[in-house]
């Protein structure tokens, strides 16, 4: 921020020897009494400028040392440049001017919406007046975020969008989550499954301290706005609940909804970074819970106009993100989550809509049902955080380092898994050697002398139900099913130590595929589940 | 793991419990490789054995090889999965199970 104040002269129509003194009179008269200033001379309906006007523009940069013309059109920027102008003094360009009318919209935030403008572009508008000081706060969020890991698009451009301005970004043929899930419903497991890997990547992600604020100061200042509508204690233990929320250095997206999600080309990229903040988990479900069921709960259609799907969809999606994020299908677990939820977002809900509609009947009825449910939950939960093991089962994926004192806890990852599909004893034994074999397999050879990481995913299919485990490593290229088949009716005395175990793997697992794809050796083993008799 | 070892008179009796892998093949084959000089009778009783893989079954091998020049090898006790995986990589005929 400059120290000293800004004045900004708007300069119209034309300039030349006819009305040159008039404007010079004018623009001093403007800035009399000001003091010492930063002069801005905007430029955006200036048409022409003659050499007398030039000679204006020269005195009060002699009078004004901190002077700065913006907004010039290209006709008008070429007169500033072939005087020298441009080499005396700041001379910026006016914004490329892009027309947002009928274009698709593919993200909205609460400060603005995002529109495709063609095929491989989107422009981010904004709302507010301050938009350039949004634009470059945004931009410096989206790259920190993106150096930390999260895959984001960077503006490359920004624009002027009618009264406001607009940052451009490239995002090939980009489709927002909440049109795959309106248009393509067969989509929706896909989606929850997207959805949720990219927002526990964004919780997983350490933010170094002060780079972005905690968004539990926010929550703690809307609960201490609106705690005195609840009933006598309640309004306390709401407030006290809030406040012992730990604090996390884990990102938070803050707006992490459908609309925000985006499959561009193949890539599932997240586009709206200004919410970006640090907490626990349970502030991005709160949000999440507004967007994709409070909002709602008074006229259950608004979200067809806002996401493009119906409350059904919304609700299902919901559950179902709260589920798989928290690795669970047991319903207890998840309802006990949801309502620490629940309260948050209620509590976040009243404040934002008495702040904003305070007098709005509509609006009044629909925060009576936020804060029947409020008071109702608040009197029931102990805490509002969560820990995801607290209820977790088995999790989608297992990264470890690729070591055979790890054996146990691969066994352990995939017998979750097994026993979750409901798997007789004897197959998991099975698997159990398949995955010992593969697993120290990678341990011994795929890094040597090195170490390095593998992953090791679970994957259960119906009809028939089938169970299949999937390493994969970035070692060396090694196809294991290459070697050929020890000679099992060899006596003793001939027979080779070794080479057995990936023998005894095709034997008892139904398939055992190899693969080298992007640099990463990728091996399968599945098999056929029978229904358990125990 | 768990391995009992009783040695008498040239002759020992091995018994491991529970799971015979990649972590815990090691530890027998360090039993087995303590008792074998002057050994003339090694059985191996898997009464409490759970699992075995391919670790575990290299550590037979090399017992049963050693054995073979010195006296006899024999298996106890085995389960029926364990069998199995016997069976599969052809140790069933190697091996003396009774």
């Amino acid at each position: 921020m400059a120290e000293k104040n800004t004045v900004t002269v708007r300069l119209r129509g034309r300039i030349d020897s006819a009305n040159a003194s008039a404007t010079e009179a004018e623009i001093f008269a403007r800035l009399a009494g000001v003091g010492e200033c930063a002069v801005i001379l905007d430029a955006a309906e200036l048409q022409y400028i003659s050499s007398a006007g030039l000679r204006v523009i020269l005195r009060v940069k002699k009078a004004y040392r901190d002077l700065r013309i913006t907004n010039v059109s290209p006709e008008v920027y070429e007169i500033f440049e072939m005087t020298g102008f441009t080499e005396m003094m700041t001379v910026e360009k006016a914004y490329r001017v892009v027309s947002v009318e009928g274009c698709e919209v593919i993200g909205e935030g609460f400060n603005g919406k995002v529109y495709r403008i063609d095929r491989d572009n989107v422009v981010k508008t904004y709302k507010n007046a301050d938009a350039l000081a949004e634009i470059q706060h945004e931009r410096e969020v989206a790259r920190l975020a993106l150096i930390l890991g999260v895959p984001t698009a960077i503006s490359y451009d920004v624009v002027r969008v009618g009264e406001s301005y607009g940052s451009v970004f490239e995002l090939l043929n980009a489709r927002s989550f909440s049109k795959i899930l309106a248009k393509e419903p067969e989509r929706f497991d896909w989606c929850v499954s997207e959805y949720v890997k990219m927002l526990k990547k964004i919780h997983s992600i350490a933010v170094p301290a002060g780079k972005l604020p905690p968004i539990k100061n926010k929550v703690v200042a809307s609960v201490k706005r609106m705690k005195d509508l609840l009933p006598g204690p309640l309004g306390e233990k709401l407030l006290k609940l809030t406040e012992a929320i730990p604090e996390s250095d884990r990102m938070i997206h803050g707006d992490f909804h459908t609309k925000n999600i985006v499959l561009a080309g193949d890539e599932v990229l997240v586009i709206d970074m200004d919410t970006l903040s640090v907490g626990r988990p349970v502030f991005d479900f709160m949000n999440m819970y507004s967007a994709y069921v409070g909002y709602y709960e008074y006229d259950p259609d608004g979200v067809i106009g806002f996401q493009g799907y119906d409350i059904g969809v919304s609700k299902r999606f919901w559950h179902g993100v709260l589920a798989r994020y928290l690795n669970t299908k047991d319903e207890d677990k998840i309802t006990g989550v949801e309502n620490k939820i629940r309260v948050l977002s209620y509590a976040k809900m009243i404040d934002w809509s008495v702040r904003h509609f305070g007098g709005d009947e509509k609006r009044a009825a629909e925060r009576a049902i936020w804060l029947e449910n409020l008071i109702r939950l608040t009197d029931k939960v102990d805490s509002l955080d969560f820990e995801v093991s607290e209820c977790g089962e088995a999790p989608d994926e297992l990264e470890i380092e690729a070591a055979t004192e790890n054996l146990d806890k691969v066994l352990g990852y995939v017998g979750a898994h097994l026993e979750e599909a409901g798997c007789p004893m004897k197959t998991r034994m099975q698997f159990d050697l398949a995955v010992e074999e593969i697993f120290v397999n990678i341990a011994s050879y795929a890094y040597a002398p090195n170490t390095g990481k593998a992953t090791v995913k679970v994957d259960v299919s119906d009809d028939p139900k089938t169970v299949r485990v999937t390493f994969t490593d970035r070692g060396v290229p090694y196809d294991p099913l290459k070697r050929d088949d020890p000679d099992v009716t060899l006596p003793a005395s001939e027979r080779k130590i070794g080479g057995l175990g990936i023998y005894l793997t095709k034997k008892v697992m139904d398939e055992v595929r190899y693969e080298y794809k992007n640099g990463q050796n990728v091996l399968v083993i599945g098999k056929r589940i029978e229904r358990s008799r125990e | 793991m768990v391995i009992n070892k009783e040695v008498e008179n040239g002759r020992a009796v091995i018994a491991p419990e529970g799971r015979l892998d990649t972590v815990t093949a090691p530890e027998l084959e360090r039993v087995v490789k303590d008792c074998l000089p002057g050994l003339t009778s090694l059985v191996f009783d898997f009464a409490k054995l759970e699992y075995i893989s391919s670790a575990g079954l290299r550590v037979l091998l090399s017992a049963q090889k050693a054995m073979n020049a010195q006296g006899t090898m024999k298996l106890l006790n085995v389960n029926e999965t364990i069998m199995e995986i016997f069976e599969v990589t052809g140790f069933s005929d190697i091996l003396t199970i009774g």
